[in-house]
């Protein structure tokens, strides 16, 4: 998982004027049109490349003729998809995103619901000793953490990947801002009307934060789908790999290219989804609170 | 550095012994899982690097032996220079990318999110994927082999070449990052006041010197930002690498976690896996600090 620092907790600006358009020259136009267009197709090559190889049938191609669409083939995602370690796999990326998504919202959000509303002993250190740990590079803990882990016996498990992950200061800290932000008579009335805590939680809490539910839940989405270093040494096992571990290791095996790729276009393909879905959320998290992508 | 931690307005009841509980309750899950597997291990981390901890073995206090053994390892300084020559050279190159996208796309006009949503898809693919498809791309007779050659630049493999194998790397990288530091620098100039850039057009300033003396000064918050966060991940480069040139060849892309990583788990020398990562905690830290006293000093 990337880590990541975060930015001075300032609220959103509120959108500038909006400005007068400059005339501008058309050698600027053209100039900038020529200079994105050309930034766009670097891009994007790797993209086509991994799509294109992917559709080959086993056997060597030479570039350049490797980039044309054809001979075209479904062989490696045959034997890909049919490949019950692949499938298996793609299962263990999905309970590790998916669990860890709703892990960090459910936890994320609670503290952040207390931080930003509540007083309580100990609070301040908390959120200090919450901060501070932000400074610390991920493979400091990540070696302690491994030893707790294989003490409890959770290598080779799903929660054992899985919880560490869960301690996510990072989401406390857009949660408890975002909770800050929400006026008090909302909480107030509910209590006043004798709702206990956990309904406020769960009835009022939770369905005005659905923004900052959605941009946090695709960034750990994200984060846990491309993550590589950690289930890379607590999946240690075949059946306990991930994609990104598990193509990892068939490229060590050198398996043929159009199957690594085929590999790699089924790991990319959720994302992508992911991203255009969430687009929005994941561009106004990025410029709002440098959350790292 | 954070805001005040008071929730604002006024509050109608006083918090009860009650309500500080139940508050302490929706704390509590939160609190167990970061003492368990980010503060405990923050600070065993670092205690670790002074012990000879191993799997399977006795564990003993040995003060500054790992560190000696670090001075002393050459593996060490190579991984170390590899390191830094890596953050060296990709963090300005990504950073002069972001801001040149950022620049041309500032506007809007029509295709302006396209290209921006062009620019952010490799942030969000994974490094491993990329790995896989850039080893064909820098493959020889490949097509970056192929470009090389007709620009009579070397046309190996670069991946296979000690000295340009970074180089590689570095491209690979700036090609994964640079639209993050893009999106930063893009919110970030949404909002240089307009007044202050029609001033300079009214007294005449030519477009550099607009860039440089108006939106420049605006920026610099942001790019110390950005140029903080690109130090601390190229720090840590790994994953790329591991797929790509497996440290290779002949450890000339072997990097700092590449090491931490062979150490602790493929050695299973955990002690000694904490020091390296002690090490680059310090790293972090050190630059951190010159970034501030440099780029950061009109904040």
């Amino acid at each position: 998982m990337t880590d990541v620092l975060v930015r001075q907790a300032t609220a959103p600006a509120p959108p500038s004027p909006a400005r007068r358009p400059r005339r501008a020259g058309r050698a600027w136009l053209v100039g900038r049109t020529v200079l994105l267009v050309i930034g766009a197709l670097v891009t994007l090559f790797p993209f086509y490349a991994m799509v294109v190889l992917s559709f080959k049938p086993a056997g060597p191609v030479t570039f350049p003729d490797s980039l044309l669409p054809w001979p075209f083939s479904t062989e490696a995602y045959d034997q890909v998809i049919g490949a019950k370690s692949v499938l298996r796999w793609m299962w263990n990326t999905v309970v590790y995103s998916v669990v860890s998504v709703v892990g960090v919202l459910l936890f994320a959000s609670m503290a952040g619901y207390a931080f930003a509303k509540k007083r309580f002993p100990g609070k301040e250190a908390m959120f200090w000793s919450f901060l501070a740990m932000l400074m610390v590079p991920y493979h400091v803990t990540m070696i302690p953490t491994f030893i707790v882990i294989s003490q409890l016996n959770g290598v080779d498990t799903y929660w054992g990947m899985i919880v560490p992950t869960l301690a996510n200061a990072q989401a406390v800290f857009l949660m408890r801002q975002f909770i800050a932000s929400l006026p008090d008579s909302l909480f107030e009335a509910a209590r006043l009307d004798g709702c206990s805590e956990w309904r406020v939680y769960v009835s009022i809490v939770l369905p005005l934060i659905k923004p900052i539910l959605a941009t946090l839940g695709i960034f750990v989405f994200l984060w846990h789908w491309n993550d590589f270093l950690w289930p890379l040494i607590v999946g240690q096992s075949l059946d306990m790999r991930t994609l990104t571990t598990g193509i990892a290791s068939l490229q060590q095996e050198n398996v043929a290219l159009n199957m690594l790729l085929a590999g790699s276009v089924v790991a990319f393909v959720p994302i992508f989804v992911a991203y255009l879905i969430g687009q929005r959320y994941v561009t106004e998290g990025v410029a709002t609170s440098g959350i790292k992508g | 550095m954070v805001a005040h931690l008071a929730p604002r307005g006024r509050r109608l009841l006083r918090p009860s012994r009650r309500e500080a509980g139940t508050a302490l309750l929706f704390v509590l899950p939160f609190l167990l899982l970061f003492v368990v597997f980010r503060f405990g291990p923050a600070i065993a981390g670092v205690l670790l690097g002074f012990t000879d901890y191993a799997i399977g073995g006795d564990t003993g206090w040995v003060g500054l032996e790992n560190f000696r053994r670090l001075v002393d390892d050459p593996t060490f300084w190579s991984a170390l220079q590899v390191t830094v020559i890596f953050t060296a050279l990709s963090v300005p190159l990504s950073m002069v990318v972001s801001l040149g996208m950022a620049l041309l796309t500032r506007r809007a006009f029509r295709g302006s999110k396209v290209f921006r949503s062009i620019f952010f898809l490799p942030v969000v693919t994974s490094l491993v994927l990329a790995g896989v498809v850039f080893t064909w791309v820098f493959a020889e007779g490949g097509p970056w082999s192929r470009a090389m050659g007709a620009l009579g630049l070397p046309a190996q493999s670069w991946l296979a070449d000690s000295v340009l194998v970074i180089p590689a790397l570095v491209l690979v990288s700036v090609w994964s990052r640079f639209g993050y530091g893009m999106l930063i620098l893009l919110a970030r100039l949404q909002d240089v006041p307009a007044e202050l850039e029609e001033a300079a057009l009214t007294d005449g300033a030519t477009a550099w010197q607009r860039f440089r003396y108006v939106t420049l000064p605006q920026l610099r918050p942001a790019l110390f930002f950005v140029a903080v966060i690109e130090t601390t991940i190229s720090f840590q480069v790994f994953d790329m690498i591991y797929v790509m040139t497996g440290g290779g060849p002949v450890r000339a892309s072997y990097s700092l976690v590449y090491l931490l990583y062979d150490q602790g788990f493929k050695y299973f020398d955990l002690g000694y896996a904490s020091a390296v990562g002690v090490a680059l905690f310090v790293m972090t830290i050190i630059v951190a600090l010159i970034q501030r006293l440099t780029l950061g000093r009109e904040q």
